[in-house]
């Protein structure tokens, strides 16, 4: 197999991106799509720069990212430790994981109205939401990987005379390791995503409230600063999250 | 371990079918039922009790308030089969658009390589936010939450399919090619059913991604259909309507996903005896 | 050839008996339920100090349950194991280490942390472990790799690691389970060899699970042949050619005529393995 250079891969993907930009200058020129719809470009870039400097700004980015940080604390301390809880024993796990499993089956947005109902309009029915959503991928991840370590490792470290605690930390864990770790970064961005969704449904703060606000009063340009703004963020945390789990060791 | 009947015959040992429950399997679907059925009993007892009934409902009265509130009010069951028809119809569009993008761009090497990282890099970000902007576009109707609906159960098709195009396991590969196959048949004997089977497997993420949408776009609207309802019973402290609703909505999802993944189940079983 | 009885010549050497199994049965599924699994029925058996006794029978007989009870991970449902006079009841890591098929190095650590986690936990003292480490694995002739980790290693080298770490711990029992079977044929003569070397120096009590009737002829002392589920010993055959063993070994007539006897004495046993477990399989279809 002769080795492809990523050039010509490189070209059209930059060629899609130019295309895309070109079509936006030319829709904010001729006003072939409602200004409402697709502000101009430069109306986005001025309303970027206008947005970047207000506090408003500010304080909305930081009510997220704590709602955010609230609710994935709280997804995974208790999605690791039910999960640890419930591997202790072989029945226990066959009993809870279906239930578990069956439950994250039914899409949790659906019991978003609920939230609103318990905590209000305010950031708390966010975590709540985001903890509660977050907390299925992390809690079944972590069954699944403590569940899942061949039976040679535990039998070897039983021959070996290990205490349970020293099975735990020398075998279960780092067994289970890379799998928790999945489920611990797919909870991270559903938590994200269910934060902001959150706040744009139904809220009184934060980004997704504001994202909606400009919707509603009719201020497109400062609508896609904002969604620029997330976009971005989402991007750059991927872009993170790949490149670190491709430097650790995989084994 | 499979465990089997064993039986003493004349010495020999013969071995018969595993046994469909086994006692161990048995008691963990018992004890899995008695649980949610505690948990049923417990919820009934506590909100009599000591619940705060501008916020929780105890079961007794959400079951109540399904025909009462919910079944028999014609409005809100059209919302629901509305919603219904916004969920199918996006769902039938993802399908149709996923499988002719996909197709396109796993149908070439360098298609694949340039546009596939371009999906996944909008794959990854959080749709929701686009939310008002597709109000905006779409009005506040069926045809926003259809696109929404849409726009979320297009990307696990897409990616199923340029994938499925992608990872025929090579030895597969080798064998048509030794029994003298065409560039042409490989493709339709081998290339195509591999990735029929991984479409069809994107089938019920995609429904997953559908029902997410048009959810969050009937929530988000919220003055009109299930997410007007919903919005009402939350503002009015009426817990049971509330449950009554979100429980219809909860089962039609199961519903819907459990059709599609029959049809998977139909379609793929070929995968359970592979190698 | 003595059906289901310690050879003679055991009983009259007079060495003394380190593992004794007596009337161990094991059975699967609760008591007075309707399916239940004998998967070794009333097998009684003497290991003697310093032998190397072959397990053979066909798969599913129960040749590493046997293992696994004799080492401690698994309790009898009835009968016991006793081990230098005294029962059996868990676990002995200064008395008995196990060689498992599948390399069982931990991948998260590498061979240093590997086998200082071996001796950890059967109280070795800190300082002696590098060079105990390297002197096992010299004589595996793997001693360069010691800082590597197993996912480095080939299969075949993982498994001479493995094997490394068996015996450096110390213990006078060795219980191994089918360790050469993920390695090619030619990878486990030669290992075959090299384990027959090391081990006539280090006058272990080996109990070595195999499948390989070539194996069994080649490494052991004795050979206990079972039969097909439910297992049970149906035959003691005594090699009786002297440690170390030779590759030459293999080349002489006897090696041969033992081979077909194992063969002859198994074949029934096999075929019998094979429909049973052809029906299992119809049966899941």
């Amino acid at each position: 197999m002769k080795e492809t250079s990523p050039l010509p891969a490189r070209a059209i993907q930059l060629g899609f991106l130019a295309s895309l930009m070109a079509a936006w200058f030319i829709i904010g020129r001729t006003g072939a799509i409602s200004p409402l719809f697709v502000p101009p470009m430069e109306a986005v870039w001025r309303a970027f720069i206008a947005l970047v400097q207000t506090d408003q700004f500010w304080s909305a980015v930081a009510t997220t990212l704590r709602t955010i940080g609230e609710a994935y604390g709280i997804a995974v301390t208790s999605g690791v430790l039910i999960g640890y809880l419930v591997t202790r024993s072989r029945f226990l796990t066959q009993v809870l994981e279906p239930i578990v499993s069956g439950f994250f089956a039914i899409p949790i947005t659906l019991f978003f109205p609920l939230f609103i109902l318990l905590f209000g309009i305010g950031p708390a029915s966010k975590v709540a939401y985001g903890a509660a959503y977050g907390f299925f991928p992390i809690a079944l991840n972590t069954i699944a990987g403590l569940a899942g370590v061949n039976r040679n490792y535990l039998n070897a470290a039983r021959s070996m005379g290990l205490s349970s605690f020293g099975t735990f930390r020398h075998v279960l864990f780092p067994a289970a390791f890379p799998v928790i770790l999945t489920g611990l970064r797919i909870g991270f961005f559903i938590c994200f995503a269910s934060v902001l969704g959150g706040e744009t449904i139904s809220s009184v703060s934060g980004v997704g409230r504001n994202i909606a606000l400009a919707a509603e009063l009719m201020e497109p340009a400062r609508m896609y600063a904002w969604i620029v703004v997330v976009i971005a963020t989402a991007l750059a945390l991927n872009t993170l999250v790949s490149m670190v789990e491709n430097r650790m060791r995989l084994y | 371990m499979s465990l089997t009947q064993t039986e003493m015959l004349d010495g020999r040992v013969i071995a018969r079918h595993p046994p469909k429950y086994f006692a161990h399997g048995v008691t963990a679907v018992w004890t899995r039922r008695l649980i949610v059925l505690g948990a049923l009993v417990l919820w009934e007892i506590w909100t009599r009790l000591a619940g705060n009934s501008e916020l929780i409902a105890p079961p007794s009265s959400i079951v109540r308030a399904l025909f009462s509130d919910i079944l028999s009010d014609a409005a809100i069951r059209g919302a629901i089969m509305l919603t219904l028809f916004e969920v199918v119809s996006a769902y039938a569009l993802a399908i149709v658009v996923g499988l002719a993008m996909g197709l396109a761009i796993g149908s070439t090497n360098l298609s694949r390589r340039s546009l596939f990282p371009v999906v996944l890099l909008l794959y990854a970000i959080p749709q929701v936010i686009l939310l008002p902007l597709f109000t905006l576009g779409f009005g506040i109707g069926p045809a926003a939450k259809i696109a929404f609906g849409f726009s979320h159960g297009v990307f696990p098709i897409l990616v199923n399919v340029v994938a499925g195009m992608r990872n025929v396991n090579p030895l597969y590969l080798k064998a048509a090619r030794s029994m003298g196959a065409r560039r042409s048949d490989i493709i339709r004997n081998v290339t195509f059913p591999h990735m029929v089977a991984s479409f069809f497997t994107g089938l019920r993420l995609s429904m997953t991604m559908t029902l997410l949408g048009v959810i969050l776009a009937e929530l988000y609207v919220s003055t009109a259909g299930v997410g007007y309802f919903t919005k009402l019973f939350a503002e009015t402290f009426d817990p049971a309507p509330l449950f009554a609703l979100i429980g219809t909505l909860a089962i039609m999802a199961i519903g819907l996903n459990e059709i599609v993944r029959a049809v998977e189940r139909r379609f793929t079983r070929w995968k359970d005896w592979a190698p | 050839m003595n059906l289901a009885h310690p050879s003679p010549k055991a009983a009259l050497a007079g060495s003394s008996v380190a593992i004794s199994v007596r009337n161990v049965t094991q059975r699967y599924g609760e008591p007075g339920a309707p399916h239940t699994v004998l998967a070794l029925d009333n097998v009684s058996l003497d290991i003697r100090r310093g032998e190397f006794l072959c397990l053979l029978g066909p798969s599913g007989c129960g040749k590493s349950t046997l293992l696994n009870i004799i080492g401690g991970l698994i309790a009898p449902t009835e009968g016991a194991v006793t081990v230098d006079d005294a029962v059996v009841e868990g676990p002995l890591p200064d008395k008995i280490a196990f060689v498992f098929q599948e390399s069982t190095l931990f991948p998260w650590y590498n061979v240093a942390e590997n086998f200082g986690i071996n001796f950890k936990y059967r109280g070795v003292a800190r300082s002696e472990w590098r060079d105990r480490t390297i002197l096992a694995l010299k004589s595996v002739g793997m001693a360069e790799f010691i800082d590597h980790y197993p996912g480095q290693l080939s299969v075949g080298m993982r498994q001479r690691v493995n094997l490394a770490r068996g015996l450096s711990a110390g213990t006078e029992i060795l219980l191994m389970d089918e360790p050469f079977a993920a390695l090619d044929e030619q990878s486990r003569m030669v290992l075959g060899e090299d384990l027959s070397i090391l081990l006539a120096e280090a006058g272990k009590t080996i109990i070595f699970v195999t499948h390989s009737l070539a194996e069994a002829v080649f490494l052991s002392d004795r050979i206990a042949l079972m039969t097909a589920r439910p297992g049970r010993i149906k035959a003691i055959i005594d090699v009786g050619e002297p440690h170390p063993r030779m590759p030459g070994f293999m080349l002489q007539p006897r090696f041969s005529e033992l081979r077909n006897q194992c063969y002859a004495a198994l074949h029934d046993e096999i075929r019998q393995a094979m429909v049973a477990a052809e029906s299992w399989g119809k049966a899941e279809l």
